[in-house]
């Protein structure tokens, strides 16, 4: 288990390290560094689903329909709203011509590798929180 | 859940998949993304406007911009209200006619987004194509529609996600 736990670690860490790598080259090979924000958004984007989660009490159960519900549902609508806001932000910037389409594909890529990463860690801590 | 299949409407029972948790879920985050594709359309529709492949004289201003303002607050209220008390009055309980103002409210936020749809094809009709503007300036006023019409859907997937939470949680109660 434990060894299992450190190699998923170190593959996510590189599978992080390409991101990264992918959305610094998309910006510093065409000396412009707009296509950095994908980094803020999938950063920002697991962050009201955090937050939201939190602020509903833990017997929210008992109410979902309309109290501890409510928060959660709007946690996962900016979450949704925020990981397309990663896509289409590279797109919207190609299209009007304040980047290169190859800037746009491996910021994209990049962008995907992060927010996966960062979703992968959730998963894992929260199954090992669960045993 | 016996006696709650025979008061359904349709000829169909609803399939059981529409219940789980995770089509709610999944619902809601469906909706934030459709909300997040509105907002670029129209955002890319404006950077469009304000960069150098725009040669034409057609920009987005302000009035470009209002039906989407009008949707996107006929959104907030329409999934402001609570669903269960749009019935409330069936129940002994609930009195000073709060079903009736939900409706309301409820009216006041379809108008709101009927509004900004019609808003749209408005600006869209007499902004660029009475203007006969040419296909990359008539984007702005297609992005207009495509995004309130994204918006509307939005809503749409929103409220069908949070209705199937009421059953889940009544299922769950049961």
């Amino acid at each position: 288990m434990a060894m299992a736990g450190l190699r998923t670690i170190i593959i996510l860490s590189f599978i992080l390290a390409i991101g990264f790598l992918l959305v610094i080259l998309s910006s510093a090979l065409y000396k412009n560094f707009l296509p950095l924000l994908v980094v803020a958004t999938y950063v920002l984007a697991p962050i009201p689903n955090w937050i939201c989660g939190r602020w509903s009490t833990s017997d929210d159960f008992m109410d979902s329909g309309s109290g501890g519900g409510g928060v959660v549902e709007l946690g996962r609508f900016f979450t949704g709203f925020l990981v397309v806001m990663g896509v289409a932000l590279p797109v919207v910037l190609a299209h009007c011509d304040l980047i290169r389409i190859e800037a746009m594909v491996m910021s994209i890529i990049g962008g995907l590798l992060i927010y996966g990463t960062i979703i992968s860690f959730g998963l894992f801590f929260h199954q090992e929180e669960e045993f | 859940m016996a006696d709650l299949s025979n008061h359904r409407l349709f000829r169909f029972p609803k399939p059981q998949w529409l219940n789980s948790a995770n089509t709610r879920t999944a619902g809601v985050y469906f909706a934030g993304a459709l909300f997040s594709i509105a907002l670029f359309v129209l955002i890319d529709a404006a950077t469009f406007s304000k960069s150098h492949l725009n040669g034409s004289d057609f920009h987005m201003n302000g009035v470009d911009w209002i039906p989407a303002i009008f949707s996107a607050l006929g959104m907030l209220i329409i999934n402001m209200i609570d669903k269960s008390r749009l019935s409330a009055d069936s129940f002994s309980y609930s009195g000073d006619g709060v079903a009736w103002k939900a409706r309301v409210v409820l009216f006041l936020g379809f108008a709101a987004m009927a509004g900004g749809l019609a808003g749209s094809v408005t600006v869209l009709v007499l902004k660029y194509v009475v203007q006969e503007a040419a296909w990359p300036a008539l984007w702005f006023g297609v992005a207009n529609v495509v995004a309130n019409a994204l918006v509307m859907l939005s809503s749409v997937v929103l409220w069908v996600s949070q209705n199937m939470e009421d059953d889940y949680t009544y299922n769950l109660a049961l």
